[in-house]
């Protein structure tokens, strides 16, 4: 949805001077990424996909600045951020109308210099910045909510000087409605959404199980998964 | 020294508007020139060193020429994976400035005192380590950092010990020392560092006759320089306000043993944090770096060879 409606690529280049930034904070979610690089035509099947995690592989198992479209190499968690607030800060300077979109993970948010950066993106206004965080409750070793409780990302993204807006991550309409309202916004202030998400969205035996953060897929488990992604699109 | 590092900013960023100055909320008046020159190019990001080169990071990869300045025990050691993944994966242009760096802040401790900087950042793929010895060296280094158009650390030791060199030096060719003065091939010769350089420079006026030489780039440092040094000597010795562990003193090592066996002795900071405070002399003599503890090690050493 970031790619079809707000992600600007002039002539398709991943690495345009004039581009908009996605910068995947939270590099774990690399894979939808290539998924998306794919359909842009930046990977292809031989080269790309088909050899994804083999011997001497450039898709790595974690977001790598080297691949064009991949705007940083992140995976160390609280990395990505930053630096998408100097590309907003530089963009800022250069007078362009350039956007940056940094998602960044809800058990992301336990690492410090996410909130160095929110305080920094604040105080220097950069309102071309929407940080989305993908709330998807879970981290590593178990809930945010028992690791490290959060109470609302919402109210402390608000009391950072943001301005915010929570959606249903999975609500692409909503998704796209509240983005547009964000970035329409005359507001000088950062923004940034909170995305309630499921982890495992559309696979009924991986939603709200966190070992799925670690599993392996089976054959058998993977045709159940393609079986209940394929029926989930359908509806 | 100060004055030279300041004056060389300032002529950077007059000359080039993408060069920006960050720094960690430090610094005070040692950059009023830079701010009156070039008051649009100064950020000041804060207590936040670690948000701080992240941006960098993303700054440079718009095209701005980001100084990064913090005390050298923020900047790099508190930094070091930011330095890392964020600008030396990426061979972004980013020059870190380690102000402070061995026993400058002798009165505040361990906290702000830094000997651990140049293993750290010797360490990361790509990262030139540069280290002034006086105010003309501080000159040719500011224009080499800005020059490599790489990812360059430059630890900024004790600006006050006077100069060594005569004038303004030519060009630096990263990686080669400097001859500061020439000795026989029956004494050791002396390699120094930072503000360790003037000591070195007396040591051998004081010792008799021994080469002396600066090493402000301490990585990459020639392979070639260093083994020809150690056939022209009888010995090495190695002087930094750093720890004995991975700094100069080991860089020197590990080439020599692999190309030019020859003795080294490295004179530099034990394994140990400093157990009292005081003026920055009384640190030196502390650490056993001052003029007179040198000289003592320096002879029992040449005594063996």
């Amino acid at each position: 949805m970031l790619y079809r409606s707000f992600v600007r690529y002039p002539g398709g280049d991943p690495r345009h001077p004039d581009r908009d930034y996605l910068v995947l904070s939270k590099g774990h979610g690399v894979m939808a990424q290539y998924a998306c690089m794919r359909e842009m035509g930046w990977l292809n099947d031989k080269e790309h996909i088909e050899r994804y995690f083999g011997d001497g592989s450039d898709l790595m198992g974690l977001s790598d600045s080297r691949t064009p479209g991949l705007e940083v190499s992140s995976g160390s968690l609280g990395h990505g951020f930053s630096v998408g607030v100097g590309i907003a800060e530089g963009l800022r300077r250069r007078g362009t109308d350039q956007r940056v979109f940094a998602i960044v993970g809800d058990g992301e948010l336990n690492e410090g210099p996410i909130w160095e950066g929110m305080l920094f993106a604040s105080h220097n206004k950069l309102s071309n910045l929407m940080m989305i965080v993908d709330a998807n409750g879970f981290q590593a070793m178990g809930r945010t909510d028992d690791v490290m409780e959060l109470g609302s990302i919402r109210q402390k993204l608000e009391s950072f000087g943001f301005e915010t807006a929570d959606v249903d991550g999975h609500d692409q309409g909503a998704l796209e409605t509240t983005i547009r309202t964000l970035i329409d916004s005359d507001s000088p202030r950062p923004k940034a959404l909170v995305a309630k998400t499921i982890k495992g969205k559309g696979v009924p035996f991986m939603e709200h199980d966190n070992q799925w953060h670690y599993r392996h897929l089976s054959a058998q488990d993977y045709e159940a998964s393609i079986e209940a992604l394929r029926a989930e699109v359908a509806l | 020294m100060r004055s030279a590092f300041s004056a060389a900013l300032t002529r950077l960023g007059r000359d080039n508007p993408d060069v920006l100055l960050i720094t960690g909320d430090h610094g005070y008046a040692l950059f009023d020139e830079f701010r009156t020159a070039c008051p649009d190019q100064f950020i000041n990001a804060g207590i936040a060193e670690q948000n701080m080169v992240g941006m960098a990071a993303g700054l440079a990869r718009l095209g701005f020429r980001p100084f990064v300045y913090g005390l050298s025990a923020f900047v790099p050691i508190r930094v070091v994976e930011q330095i890392k993944m964020d600008i030396a994966h990426d061979d972004l242009p980013v020059v870190l400035l380690g102000d402070g760096a061995g026993f400058v802040y002798s009165h505040l401790g361990p906290s702000h005192q830094s000997a651990e900087d140049i293993a750290c950042a010797r360490s990361v793929p790509g990262l030139t380590v540069l280290s002034p010895g006086d105010r003309y060296e501080m000159t040719a280094c500011m224009d080499l950092a800005y020059d490599l158009r790489g990812p360059v650390y430059m630890r900024m030791g004790k600006a006050d010990r006077g100069e060594v060199h005569a004038g303004t030096l030519s060009p630096l060719v990263v990686g080669e020392p400097i001859c500061v003065r020439s000795g026989p091939a029956d004494a050791p010769a002396l390699l120094a560092t930072g503000a360790m350089l003037t000591t070195a420079v007396q040591l051998a006026e004081q010792h008799g006759p021994m080469a002396v030489w600066s090493v402000p780039s301490v990585k990459p440092l020639s392979t070639e320089a260093i083994a020809a040094i150690s056939r022209s000597s009888s010995a090495i010795v190695v002087m930094e306000e750093h720890s004995v562990h991975g700094g100069l003193g080991a860089a020197v090592t590990e080439i020599v043993t692999e190309v030019e066996p020859c003795r080294v002795l490295r004179i530099g900071i034990q394994d140990r944090f400093s157990k009292h405070c005081g003026s920055y002399d009384y640190l030196l003599r502390e650490h056993g770096l001052d003029l007179a503890s040198v000289k003592e090690r320096v002879d029992a050493f040449t005594a063996t060879i």
